[in-house]
């Protein structure tokens, strides 16, 4: 099922949740950008498939990732493997506090299965997107988070 | 003696990060387990202290190797960690016998909190 929460409600839950947890996880201040991210992109998204059937991803310029895994590690140094590690754990507990937001707004509990990372702007088979809010960082390092709805075959 | 402590977590970032907060403390990490299938496997012979316990992770989840600890002892003290920071979860961690929870992401001071606490209890 999907949330019941108007477009307006879940957006707004989602985007406070993104700078939230984009600030506690990384550092990283966000603002809010018209224009979605460019360059050298990767995505990280996550599949909610109990409770409500949707899914969330972030699709982010490389630096962006970086940074976060520096972050997250407490290195300046972080190798390929460590940024797709950190970007997974990231997005994974993205979704436990958007998970906790709606149970909030809904009382309906959801989970979520393992997150999944790649190369480019990707999204998970069977869902299509409905909105994204796109941001940029202190350092012009930009993310995009991306909402998705289950469409059944 | 250093508090022996049991990191059950899929994330080898979290592995990393709590092992991090815990070098240099009165804790040290006995043994790091990727899943809930491993924890239960190992608790008897690994006789933490204590057990930091993601909940989401492939195959068995936190909530059931929770369970199945205390079913081995009853005595087992299990901190769950996880960003599923909600009444639902919380409720159940806690009458499954889990003695303390911790929200990711976590600072240094909330895991060693955590920590104090539960073990102040036993």
């Amino acid at each position: 099922m999907d949330t019941g929460l108007s477009q307006e409600k879940l957006r707004e839950i989602l985007d406070r949740v993104m700078r939230n947890v984009t600030e506690k996880e990384s550092g990283i201040l966000l603002h809010q950008e018209k224009d979605p991210p460019r360059g050298d992109l990767y995505t990280v998204y996550i599949v909610f498939d109990k409770g409500f059937r949707h899914s969330v991803s972030m699709c982010a310029e490389e630096n962006m990732f970086k940074r976060i895994a520096r972050h997250m590690m407490q290195e300046e140094r972080v190798e390929p493997q460590d940024v797709e590690d950190c970007a997974k754990e990231y997005c994974n507990v993205l979704c436990g506090h958007i998970a906790a937001e709606l149970y909030r707004a809904t009382k309906v509990a959801s989970r979520f299965g393992l997150p999944v990372f790649g190369r480019g702007n990707c999204q998970p088979q069977n869902h299509r997107k409905q909105f994204e809010i796109s941001y940029s960082s202190d350092r012009n390092e930009w993310i995009q988070l991306i909402h998705h709805t289950y469409v059944p075959e | 003696m250093k508090k022996k402590v049991m990191v059950v977590d899929d994330s080898r970032i979290l592995q990393m990060q709590i092992g991090k907060i815990l070098s240099g403390t009165d804790y040290e990490v006995a043994c790091y387990c990727q899943s809930g299938e491993e924890a239960v496997e190992k608790y008897g012979e690994v006789k933490p202290d204590v057990v930091t316990m993601d909940i989401i992770m492939p195959g068995m989840d936190g909530l059931e190797a929770t369970r199945k600890i205390l079913e081995k002892d009853s005595e087992a003290t299990i901190i769950m960690v996880s960003s599923l920071a909600y009444d639902d979860t919380l409720e159940e961690a806690k009458r499954i016998g889990a003695r303390g929870f911790i929200g990711k992401p976590f600072e240094r001071q909330q895991v060693l909190g955590a920590l104090e606490e539960v073990l102040a209890e036993t």
